[in-house]
């Protein structure tokens, strides 16, 4: 999966917003913050990643085992996705 | 992990946060110094019916689009474009798409007039977070008495509807004045036909270049301008309502907003400076580099003196508005007391009693 092109994330301050671009901005209504784990899920998104991918970066990233990692990714990534903000 | 917090409280969290880091969040680019209509009150008015005769005083495209970068890798995120009017610029949208893939959250002042169905489909494929127009008047007659252009009160109509009809997001608003006060209610009614938000002001600011201005002629009495603030709703305005819940004044910091701490204009020849009606300290960031001239206007404000010592001594003070533009404005000074606001306050302290007191006066 891979993030889409029409969302932008901006850091002001340390705070993670996703800011919609172009015809985007119509769908949102505003920014969407972002804590640290989605926004480093976020950032690695960039590149076409799968579950078990994002599961071991953050895993790593944030020393928490994978159990742990899984459900943080998981939820995000169905976040998402019910948004239309990642193509699968 | 995601956040949908609410809009308004979140823009406030950034602002407080980039102040106390001074980042500059939020931006205003005057792209044009020229307007089509010569509304008597307006402290930026340069009347230049259909063309802009001032095109050479004025940034190229490519010049506010290197201006946004680096105001981008600064921090920049919220950003204004206004006028004048942004429409009389033939290459607005070599300007504003390349902006709207920067990532900022963009808003658009405009009288509306020049929004013809094709600009209106245009700026709907990648629309600001939302538009504002001014609505001056809800019938030609008043509208054209303030706009001094025949036909315009049609044209922003026409405006309105192109952009409703696009989807584009929109917000009406209005500046009262003696001469459409009494349109109020059917300027909102007309917004809420429109299924549009509406609200309205009555501060008139005088011209920060200090030509003459009719804005005198135009303001509200003090009295009236509370009575509209405490009634109504659509012109009620943070201050009032501050004003009203009695929140106490905290600091004898001269500039109390977020200008020179989190927030810059830069104006249609490239000085930036603290915001539109103060213009200083002129830094040059297409010269120097955006960081170097945001220090500049960062110093500026921090090195600022205090309020006058009656402003500081006023028991008045927590139902004023007075900032240092406002005193440059109205007395050539940073610090001294605005008699403008000096009445409003006076007029409020009647109306709401003061914030420790008790038993307000009803
Ligand atoms: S401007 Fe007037 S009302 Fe405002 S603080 Fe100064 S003296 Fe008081």
């Amino acid at each position: 999966m891979k993030r889409k092109d029409d969302l932008m994330l901006q850091k002001v301050g340390g705070q993670a917003l996703l800011i919609p671009l172009g015809a985007k901005v119509l769908d949102m209504n505003g920014m969407v913050v972002l804590n640290t784990t989605a926004s480093f899920i976020w950032e690695l998104l960039a590149e076409d990643c799968s579950i078990e991918e994002l599961v071991r970066a953050v895993a790593d990233r944030f020393e928490v085992d994978a159990d742990l990692a899984g459900a943080d990714v998981r939820t995000f990534v169905d976040d998402l996705y019910r948004q239309g903000w990642i193509e699968i | 992990m995601t956040g949908t917090a609410e809009y308004g409280p979140l823009v406030r969290e950034l602002h407080e946060r980039a102040a106390k880091l001074n980042l500059p969040i939020n931006g205003i680019f005057e792209l044009t110094f020229v307007c089509n209509l010569r509304c008597g009150m307006c402290y930026a008015r340069q009347f230049g019916g259909k063309r802009s005769p001032v095109e050479g005083r004025e940034l190229s495209s490519t010049q506010w689009l290197e201006l946004a970068r680096q105001a981008k890798d600064s921090g920049l995120l919220f950003l204004l474009l206004t006028g004048g009017e942004v429409f009389l610029r033939n290459d607005f949208f070599d300007i504003y798409e390349p902006l709207t893939r920067m990532g900022f959250m963009i808003t658009v002042f405009t009288n509306g007039c020049l929004i013809t169905a094709p600009i209106a489909k245009r700026l709907a494929q990648a629309p600001p977070s939302r538009v504002e127009i001014s609505l001056y008047g809800a019938t030609a007659a008043t509208y054209e008495k303030i706009t001094g252009v025949a036909g315009s009160f049609a044209a922003c109509c026409a405006g309105i509807e192109n952009l409703i009809v696009n989807r584009v997001p929109l917000v009406l608003k209005t500046t009262l004045s003696r001469f459409n006060v009494a349109e109020l209610e059917d300027m909102r009614q007309m917004a809420h036909a429109w299924g549009l938000k509406f609200y309205g002001s009555w501060l008139l600011a005088r011209r920060p270049d200090l030509q003459g201005s009719e804005v005198e002629n135009f303001r509200l009495s003090a009295e009236q301008c509370v009575e509209l603030e405490s009634t109504d709703q659509a012109s009620a305005n943070e201050l009032s309502e501050a004003a009203i819940n009695g929140m106490p004044w905290e600091s004898d910091y001269n500039f109390y907003c977020k200008a020179g701490r989190a927030a810059f204009t830069v104006n249609p020849s490239g000085d930036m400076n603290v915001c539109i009606l103060l213009p200083k300290p002129g830094a040059r960031p297409l010269e120097i580099g955006f960081h170097e001239a945001w220090m500049e206007v960062v110093k500026y404000v921090s090195s600022a003196p205090a309020p006058s010592s009656a402003c500081l001594a006023c028991g008045e003070r927590v139902f004023c508005g007075r900032c240092p533009a406002w005193s440059l404005m109205e007395n050539g000074t940073l610090t001294e007391p605005v008699p403008y606001w000096c009445d409003i306050a006076r007029a409020r302290t009647k109306r709401y009693g003061r914030p420790s007191d008790p038993n307000p006066v009803p």
